[in-house]
């Protein structure tokens, strides 16, 4: 027991005494470091710290909003946010995998005696080698085949591999990563509930995945779980048009001035991706709906990856947007529509709308064909961009299809003639098979002729030779003004003010009908060098062919002005309460009491017992008015059908107008084509209306 | 003896397995009664030092194989502080020495497994400030306390092993 | 003297090597080491488990028999209601097992439910556990859950050979998904164990929920498993949301806080359901090969 005999001497010498205080100071520098350790890890994060001027070890990861919602007049949510859960890798704490996978790799290089070795292609290759080991664990739990597992081979076997090109890492997306954000998680998985090319790996909408996940998953390690918000559509397909869909942008948002840490040279080097509106209301209320942008301010390592947050701004979601759209009408509407088909089974190029007659609401606008906005709010394939761009889907064509509205014009026509006192509402015309204009037959519809024919009965089986004679004595000046007077000059859905899109000028509807309308006159055929206006022209006109062209919308204007006995109908998309029922630029129509109603008869009975009568509902008296226009597709002739009017006939509340395009090989004709579809839309609405009514009876103090 | 360590340890483990027992009760606080650095004290006057380590060593993993820290750190730390000990004897000289050594070596252990545990969680804990002065100040009391019956078992034990007391013992 | 610092010296350097060493041996020798000193402490924590279950029944059976009889129709009173409902269930259960059958709709998870008592817990700022006095040799498999009654207790996360370790519900180790009561479109949030801070209550995080939920008025609102995840049977409780007033708004989504429906630190028994087939969480947390 030498040892012990020897501790009972005191350390005497200084230099013991030094060994002892150099032995503490090791313990206590070791304790330093430790709590230094802790203090870093785990309080900083919670304290801000001290502006300090060098920002070349920070980093501003910029965190997209939440857009505001979009919901129809009722609030049903048309355009909603859900949870969007992905699967990250840190590549921060995957730094030392990364690199004992590289070494692995660069031994078995070596030992096969490689001449040369290209270290960075071996580190690529072991980055994607770990980054594939976690991302088949991923795989392996979420996927309910259970791939993998012992004894249950048999079951994977047979099951065909679901998104084979999502099981593998993106080389590219890494080396992008990478390169332009490196600070960031990777994405492995970057929508847990859909996450075959935005397919759910089973029937129930993709919550197992994100559950199994969630629950099988280990807590810890590198591979963490996120969740952000991605832009639905509920309703699919329903009322794109109208709702359009959002894009990824790179444009900064504005309150990035916020991060006053950061250097203006260091900002721009950031890659920010938020959404932004790229149609219909998404864009044009892009401001409201936004909101702000929130940030975080980390610190990096030399290597570039993210370290700690120091401080972060919680993002703001956008405002929400109120539609007058009613859900039910529109759902309607284009259940209607697609029933329209060609003989190969194609759907026809079609649009429907439906305007509340007296605040101009419009309570669905469809247009057919269509697309599906969900699959454009993430990660779009160019495949489906150019399956849209093939069907003609992008295009709104309720409010920019351009089209001669054919014989619905005739209402204008009529209203003209007995302003201009050419014709009166009981003045009886004779009207034979043809029209002579110059030295050209002007042809009615009917082989035999109507023989005589007054307002009333012009409208109820569209006589076109009542309204040959009628338009040659109006004259073209006369029906020119008074298409002006209705409107069919000006673009519609401009009232946004300067305050709601942050003044830039906009329309409700962006690329709504605002160039190519065309109300032809003398001046129009000159300028577009057709030569002199002739009196042909002015036939054509009267029936609505020829060089006029306008959009379904206006003709739903049109009807609803009517409707009211006025000129002008200013449609809106957004639903207000405070609507007045006043319209900019409306003035009265114009007609006597006698003429007003010969002309709203005349319609009634289109519907009743015309050209319309297909579309009849028992119990529901409504105007109408139906066309059929030529047009020419692809150099051969074909039809457009079109239905206009307002329901009911004796006190208006809607109005609409349905255009149908036929094709070559279609038998289209206006009643027959459009009727069903403008029926099917009254037949929803009226019971919404009927029920709106009598709780709004029942509300009302007695 | 060559097994005394191993002795001395069954004879130690029933005063940690009452730490334990007392912690449970203790459980929705989140403190717990450490004593592992406590128990080393009094076998480090005595026992030889690759007992002593031994005897850490055992002692560390002991506490370590239920928790999720990182492997070893505590039991390593605890050798380290067993071979200072031991090396340095003349510091547990007497009663006042070994209570201060107690308490230093208690807190300093609490404080190496609070950070182990802190380094290997997955999730920074909140409040922690006030947690680890908490658990600190706890461990220092129990430590300080804890040394008396506990050194005076292990004593005990260490005489009927007729292991050779320590000098100037107090 | 010199010597002895010269043996200290020599033994901080057989230290240093020792760390060395320790950093670098394979996982499996430190794994083998961790499980020999749980085993070694095995028959202890028995011995704790067994001596409460003791102090309780002792403490039991100084009630008086008034007392005890007294229970005791209570009880009765809650079998008879319970015998009804067992055959009620019994119904259901038929008629769901014949309509599966029809429709060949997928079997959900079977489970072997083992019932261990508690041996003693252990709770930190970083995890909230407890230990049980079951173990591989009783079935018990990482990963499984644990249930007391129709509540979620946590998850096994240490097997060994004769007792298991138990995240709670409120350990940050312990997530999984739920449905909130009142939530009509059964929006699935996400719960995590907190850190607890020192002598507060150990609670749970919920978040992901819908901005637009509102805790329904009048009783607190509970928190359901979903049994989607493939690990937790659907509708058990994991305990209620901490108030209306607590609901934040953390980015684009709600927060609150989740307060265990028992107290957790006071259970005396729990059961761990085992699954019958291996899911591939546990494959994972058992470190299988892949591909």
């Amino acid at each position: 027991m030498k040892e012990s005999s020897d501790t009972r001497v005191l350390p005497s010498t200084p230099v013991d005494r030094l060994r002892l205080y150099g032995v503490f100071f090791f313990f206590f520098a070791g304790f330093l470091y430790v709590i230094g350790g802790l203090v870093y890890r785990q309080l900083i994060q919670s304290n801000d710290l001290k502006e300090q001027s060098d920002t070349q070890s920070r980093r501003v990861v910029l965190r997209p909003p939440a857009r505001g919602r979009i919901y129809d007049r009722n609030g049903f949510p048309l355009v909603d946010n859900r949870a969007r859960w992905s699967v990250k890798a840190d590549l921060a704490s995957l730094q030392k995998e990364f690199r004992a996978e590289y070494l692995r790799l660069l031994a078995a290089e070596k030992a096969r005696e490689a001449v040369s070795i290209d270290r960075e292609k071996l580190m690529e290759d072991a980055r994607v080698r770990v980054l594939q080991g976690w991302l088949n664990k991923v795989w392996f739990v979420i996927d309910e085949t259970n791939r993998n597992t012992k004894g249950r081979n048999w079951v994977a076997k047979l099951t065909p591999v679901t998104a084979p090109a999502e099981r593998q890492i993106n080389i590219d997306e890494l080396r992008k990563h990478l390169r332009e954000r490196r600070a960031l998680p990777f994405t492995l998985v970057n929508d847990l509930a859909f996450p075959g090319a935005g397919q759910a790996l089973t029937a129930d909408d993709g919550t197992k995945s994100v559950a199994r996940f969630i629950e099988q998953f280990p807590v810890e390690g590198p591979i963490r779980l996120d969740q952000d918000n991605v832009r639905t559509y509920p309703y699919g397909p329903m009322a794109a048009h109208v709702l359009g869909y959002v894009k990824d942008t790179d444009m900064l948002p504005d309150n990035v001035d916020d991060i006053s840490e950061v250097r203006v040279e260091s900002m721009q080097r950031l890659r920010y991706t938020g959404k932004t509106g790229a149609a219909g209301v998404e864009l044009s209320y892009n401001n409201i709906l936004s909101g702000r942008s929130g940030w975080e301010l980390w610190t990096k390592t030399s290597s570039g990856y993210n370290q700690t947050r120091l401080k972060f701004s919680e993002p703001e979601q956008g405002g929400n947007v109120m539609l007058s759209i009613d859900y039910r009408i529109q759902q309607a509407t284009e259940s209607a529509l697609g029933k329209l088909k060609d003989p190969q089974g194609n759907l026809l190029p079609a649009a429907a709308v439906m305007i509340d007659v007296h605040s101009g609401e419009i309570l669905s606008l469809a247009s057919q064909p269509s697309f599906d906005p969900n699959r454009l709010a993430d990660r779009v394939s160019s495949k489906y961009y150019d399956e849209i761009e093939k069907t003609g889907g992008w295009l709104n064509r309720a409010t920019q299809g351009l089209y001669p509205p054919g014989s619905t014009f005739k209402v204008i026509t009529a209203t003209a003639g007995m302003r201009k006192k050419v014709v009166d509402w009981d003045d009886v015309l004779d009207c034979g098979p043809f029209f002579r204009v110059g030295n050209r037959d002007y042809p009615e519809h009917e082989p035999v002729g109507y023989g005589e024919v007054n307002l009333d009965k012009m409208l109820a089986v569209s006589c076109n030779v009542w309204n040959y004679q009628v338009g040659l004595r109006t004259g073209i000046e006369a029906l020119a003004a008074e298409s002006r007077r209705f409107g069919l000059d000006a673009p519609l859905l401009q009232t946004i003010s300067d305050m709601e899109t942050g003044g830039l000028p906009m329309t409700e509807l962006p690329y709504a009908a605002s160039r190519g309308l065309v109300v032809p006159d003398r001046a129009y055929k000159l300028r577009i060098g057709a030569g002199a206006w002739n009196d042909g022209d002015t036939a054509n006109l009267s029936i609505g062919q020829g060089y006029l062209l306008t959009t379904p919308l206006h003709m739903a204007c049109v009807a609803a002005s009517i409707a009211r006995g006025e000129t002008r109908t200013v449609p809106s998309i957004i639903h207000s309460q405070e609507r007045t029922g006043r319209h900019i630029g409306s003035v009265p129509i114009g007609l006597n009491a006698d003429q007003l109603e010969a002309l709203r008869g005349g319609m009634v009975r289109c519907v009743e017992e015309g050209t319309a009568r297909v579309a009849r509902i028992p119990g529901l008296p409504y105007a109408g008015k139906t066309g059929t226009s030529e047009y020419f597709k692809k150099g051969e002739k074909a039809h457009l059908a079109w239905m206009i009017g307002y329901a009911p006939a004796d006190h208006p509340v809607v109005a609409f107008a349905v255009l149908v395009e036929g094709q070559t090989d279609t038998n289209t004709w206006g009643g027959k084509t459009a009727g069903p579809v403008a029926k099917e839309m009254l037949e929803t609405w009226w019971p919404i209306a009927v029920k709106a009514n009598q709780d709004e009876n029942s509300k009302a103090p007695r | 003896m060559g097994w005394a360590w191993l002795i001395l340890l069954l004879a130690t483990y029933p005063w940690l397995l009452g730490a334990d027992l007392a912690s449970d009760a203790l459980a929705s606080s989140s403190l717990i009664f450490f004593l592992s650095g406590t128990c080393l004290v009094a076998p480090c006057r005595r026992l030889k030092r690759w007992q002593a380590v031994l005897f850490a060593a055992c002692l560390g993993f002991l506490f370590e194989a239920r928790r999720p820290i990182p492997d070893g750190v505590l039991a390593l730390s605890l050798v380290a502080i067993a071979i200072f000990l031991s090396s340095n004897r003349q510091l547990l000289r007497n009663t006042p020495g070994m209570l201060r050594a107690a308490a230093v070596v208690n807190v300093s252990c609490c404080l190496i497994w609070f950070l182990a545990s802190s380094y290997g969680s997955p999730s920074p804990a909140t409040d922690l400030a006030g947690q680890l002065f908490l658990q600190l100040l706890l461990a220092g009391i129990v430590g300080t306390i804890g040394l008396l019956p506990i050194a005076l078992t292990q004593n005990a034990v260490l005489d009927r092993l007729s292991i050779p007391p320590a000098p100037d013992n107090p | 003297m010199d010597q002895n610092r010269q043996g200290a010296r020599a033994s901080y350097v057989a230290l240093a090597v020792f760390v060395a060493l320790w950093i670098l041996a394979p996982s499996a020798v430190r794994r083998f080491n961790r499980e020999a000193f749980v085993e070694f402490q095995a028959p202890a924590l028995h011995l704790l488990g067994k001596s409460r279950d003791l102090a309780t029944f002792w403490e039991k059976k100084s009630r008086s028999v008034e007392e005890m009889a007294a229970a005791g129709r209570d009880l009765a009173r809650v079998n008879a209601a319970l015998e009804i409902q067992i055959n009620k269930f019994e119904d259901i259960r038929r008629e769901n097992v014949r309509l599966r059958e029809i429709t060949h709709y997928n079997v959900p998870a079977e489970y072997m439910s083992v019932v261990a008592r508690v041996a003693t817990r252990d709770s930190s700022s970083w995890w909230q556990r407890i230990v049980i006095r079951k173990g591989r040799n009783d079935g018990i498999r990482p990963g499984a859950p644990v249930v007391f009654g129709n509540t979620v207790v946590g998850r096994v996360t240490a097997v060994h050979l004769t007792t298991s370790e138990i995240d709670l519900v409120t350990s940050p180790g312990f997530r999984c998904t739920a449905y909130l009561e009142g939530d009509d479109q059964n929006h699935i949030v996400l719960v995590n164990g907190v850190a607890s801070n020192s002598l507060g209550t150990a609670k749970a995080r919920v978040s992901v929920i819908p901005r637009d939920y509102s805790i329904p008025a009048g009783q607190p609102a509970r928190v359901f498993t979903t049994g989607m995840g493939g690990v937790f049977p659907s509708r058990l409780i994991l305990g209620y949301l901490d108030g209306g007033t607590y609901a934040t708004q953390v980015g684009n989504f709600k927060e609150s806080l989740l307060v265990p429906s028992r107290d957790l630190y006071n259970l005396q028994e729990v059961s761990v359901l085992v699954p019958l087939h291996q899911n591939p969480g546990e494959a994972l947390m058992q470190g299988d090969q892949f591909q």
